[in-house]
């Protein structure tokens, strides 16, 4: 599986409801050992929204300061991220991703892990 | 580095690898997931680098096209993009740090081919740098 | 003393290779037609690729990375292939240009055909990047390009009316008989010609090709902060020449010779052989700067190992896309299409695309984890998010405007 296919797929829950698209997975080094890189990357989650965005930009980090009219607007774009965890996700087709539950309790991503 | 959180995208991708000599080896195009062998969450075993893996990023139509393009460029029989195990990344941090050197990845080949076919032939390429 | 020197250099350089074809057809053609009502846009213009400019170089200098390589990862792969796609086409159509522009200089010198020309100077220009030291490559036509200070003497020796040129440029208005969609036309090709995107991939480049380091911070801004305001002026010379000469014969000027007229007409052979050396090292300069930014934009999206600093078949595929670039650039010129034309078109293009290259660089140089303590500073990026603001609405309009006034004619 590659990650290119997670990215851009449709979220979609139990009610057939959309919670919105995939723009970024999370990932913990806590898998297998695999060669010399120690523990592997473990997808741990699904990130939903906008924020990938602004995150790409590099304002996750608190540290980013300027220049002020850009860190404003992607703030503003930034606040309707979504996380799902891995456990939730039910099946993988081309461009959806089925979760178990409903799209209304998924958790803000800096919220999660 | 337990327990280290990263995200892909943002981390992950489009990142300037570097071999084990410092040297440029091409940037972080896709990734591959594999599940493991007693079950549980997929994780990443592989970095995927050149056309093929790009064309997955860039999908529609251009990116068909590319990944045909990529495919015939590799003279192996598999149709599948070039791909580092995961095993020889070393570091990750603003660029991926890989413990090998440039020559024996597989994303090298259109590298080495266009350096003895074309760029060898004219005089003065093994020159020192300028 | 031996800073002393670096830095004196550096400025030098910077000076004499500030100008290229684009700048001698945009100062010259804007002068005849608008006389000085656009010199506050060579100003404009200045500050704005010195602001940038050492933005660039500090980037590269302090996090090792030049702008390509930034662009893709801030972008994206795929908003980031659009980026690559405009600035490599805009920078190989400036190439060609300045294949071209070589040619003509050749041509006022030996009146054979500026066409036949063509294949040497491209062979010339890939052989200099192939062959010649990064360092030498960069000093020799750095201060073989100043002779074109040899229009600012031929001005001197004319008195002209001082004071009827600097009222003309503070006062800007649209000369009579001109309309207002075309002056602001000019405008573009001028701040285009200024700013090319270019400068700032081979400036960044270089930054990593000479090794600069935290201790060459100082000579970078040295060279950007007193080199190209001084380049800016040589071009502004070339404009009041174009208002004192062609102006007032409602003369416009289309051929280099036209160019070089005034300042033979002045100094006379003597002049003019030096103002052609001048035309030579400038576009020449510029060609290799341009063909090596063909190979730096895309070897850096790509990540393929780049650079003259490393033996050509360490990067093979950098080495073929320079190649590549500078024969196909070779082939545009040869195929009879106007230099002068392409050149137009060419600077025209480099102001649309200039958000493109200049947002990436002003996100890296605020981002600490790459600068450390050497991120901009608030007027730093004050002034950087202004430019920025200007070049997005500069960015919308070219094309509007260049279909408005059929490409200022």
């Amino acid at each position: 599986m590659r990650l290119s296919e997670l990215l851009g797929a449709e979220v979609v829950d139990e009610q057939g409801r959309g919670a919105g698209r995939v723009h970024d997975v999370r990932l913990e080094q806590d898998g297998p050992i695999i060669g010399g890189f120690g523990a592997s990357l473990r997808l741990a989650g699904l990130i939903i929204g906008w924020r990938a965005l602004g995150a790409r930009f590099g304002y996750e980090r608190a540290s980013m300061m300027g220049p002020l009219p850009v860190k404003l607007l992607v703030g503003w774009v930034h606040h309707d991220g979504r996380y799902v965890e891995w456990d939730r996700v039910r099946a993988i087709e081309p461009g959806r991703i089925l979760i178990t539950g409903s799209a209304d309790d998924l958790p803000h991503p800096s919220a999660a892990s | 580095m337990a327990g280290r959180v990263l995200d892909a995208g943002l981390d992950l991708f489009d990142r300037q690898l570097l071999d084990k000599d410092a040297r440029l080896a091409g940037k972080v195009d896709d990734l591959e997931f594999s599940f493991p062998e007693g079950g549980g969450p997929p994780h990443v075993t592989a970095i995927l680098a050149g056309p093929g893996a790009l064309a997955g990023r860039l999908g529609g139509r251009l990116g068909a096209w590319l990944e045909g393009l990529a495919n015939r460029l590799r003279d192996s029989q598999e149709r599948r993009p070039a791909r580092i195990p995961f095993g020889v990344v070393k570091r990750i941090g603003s660029c991926v740090d890989l413990s090998v050197a440039k020559e024996e990845l597989e994303t090298d080949r259109v590298d080495a081919w266009i350096g003895d076919h074309v760029i060898s032939r004219i005089p003065g390429a093994r020159h020192a740098p300028e | 003393m031996r800073k002393v020197f670096e830095i004196a250099l550096g400025i030098l350089t910077a000076i004499g290779g500030f100008v290229d074809i684009g700048d001698i057809v945009a100062n010259t053609e804007t002068g005849a037609r608008f006389g000085m009502s656009l010199a506050w846009v060579v100003v404009v213009g200045v500050v704005g690729i010195c602001v940038f400019a050492e933005m660039a170089g500090r980037v590269a200098t302090v996090s090792g990375r030049p702008v390509f390589d930034l662009v893709r990862e801030r972008l994206g792969a795929r908003v980031a292939l659009v980026n690559l796609l405009a600035s490599f086409f805009i920078t190989f159509l400036t190439l060609a240009a300045e294949i071209g522009g070589v040619a003509l200089a050749i041509e006022l010198a030996t009146s054979v055909n500026y066409l036949l020309w063509i294949p040497l100077v491209a062979f010339l220009v890939w052989f200099v990047v192939w062959r010649v030291k990064f360092q030498v490559m960069e000093n020799v036509f750095g201060l073989l390009g100043l002779a074109l200070i040899v229009v600012a003497v031929a001005l001197w020796r004319l008195h002209p009316d001082w004071g009827g040129l600097i009222h003309g440029a503070t006062h800007p208005a649209v000369p009579k008989g001109e309309g207002h969609p075309t002056w602001w036309y000019f405008a573009i090709a001028l701040l285009g010609a200024a700013m090319t995107p270019y400068e700032v991939f081979f400036f960044s480049s270089g930054a990593v090709e000479d090794g600069w380091t935290r201790s060459d911070l100082m000579v970078n801004r040295a060279n950007v902060y007193i080199g190209f305001p001084l380049g800016g002026l040589l071009s502004l010379t070339l404009m009041v020449m174009a208002t004192l000469f062609f102006e007032p014969r409602g003369i416009e000027p289309g051929h280099l010779s036209q160019v070089a007229l005034s300042t033979a007409l002045v100094l006379g052979k003597l002049g003019l052989a030096v103002l052609l050396v001048g035309f030579f090292a400038a576009t020449f300069g510029a060609a290799l700067e341009t063909a090596l930014s063909c190979g730096y934009t895309v070897a850096q999206y790509f990540g393929f190992q780049w650079g003259k600093f490393v033996r050509p078949t360490e990067a093979p595929r950098f080495h073929l896309v320079t190649l590549l670039s500078i024969v196909l650039g070779a082939g545009l010129v040869l195929s009879t299409l106007d230099p002068i034309k392409v050149t137009e078109y060419s600077i025209v293009l480099s102001a649309a695309a200039l958000p493109l290259t200049y947002f990436p660089i002003l996100l890296v140089a605020n981002d600490p984890d790459y600068m450390g303590d050497k991120v901009n500073s608030r007027l730093g990026n004050a002034i950087g998010s202004l430019y920025l603001a200007l070049l997005l609405v500069v960015a919308v309009v070219t094309i509007p405007l260049m279909i408005l006034t059929k490409a200022g004619s």
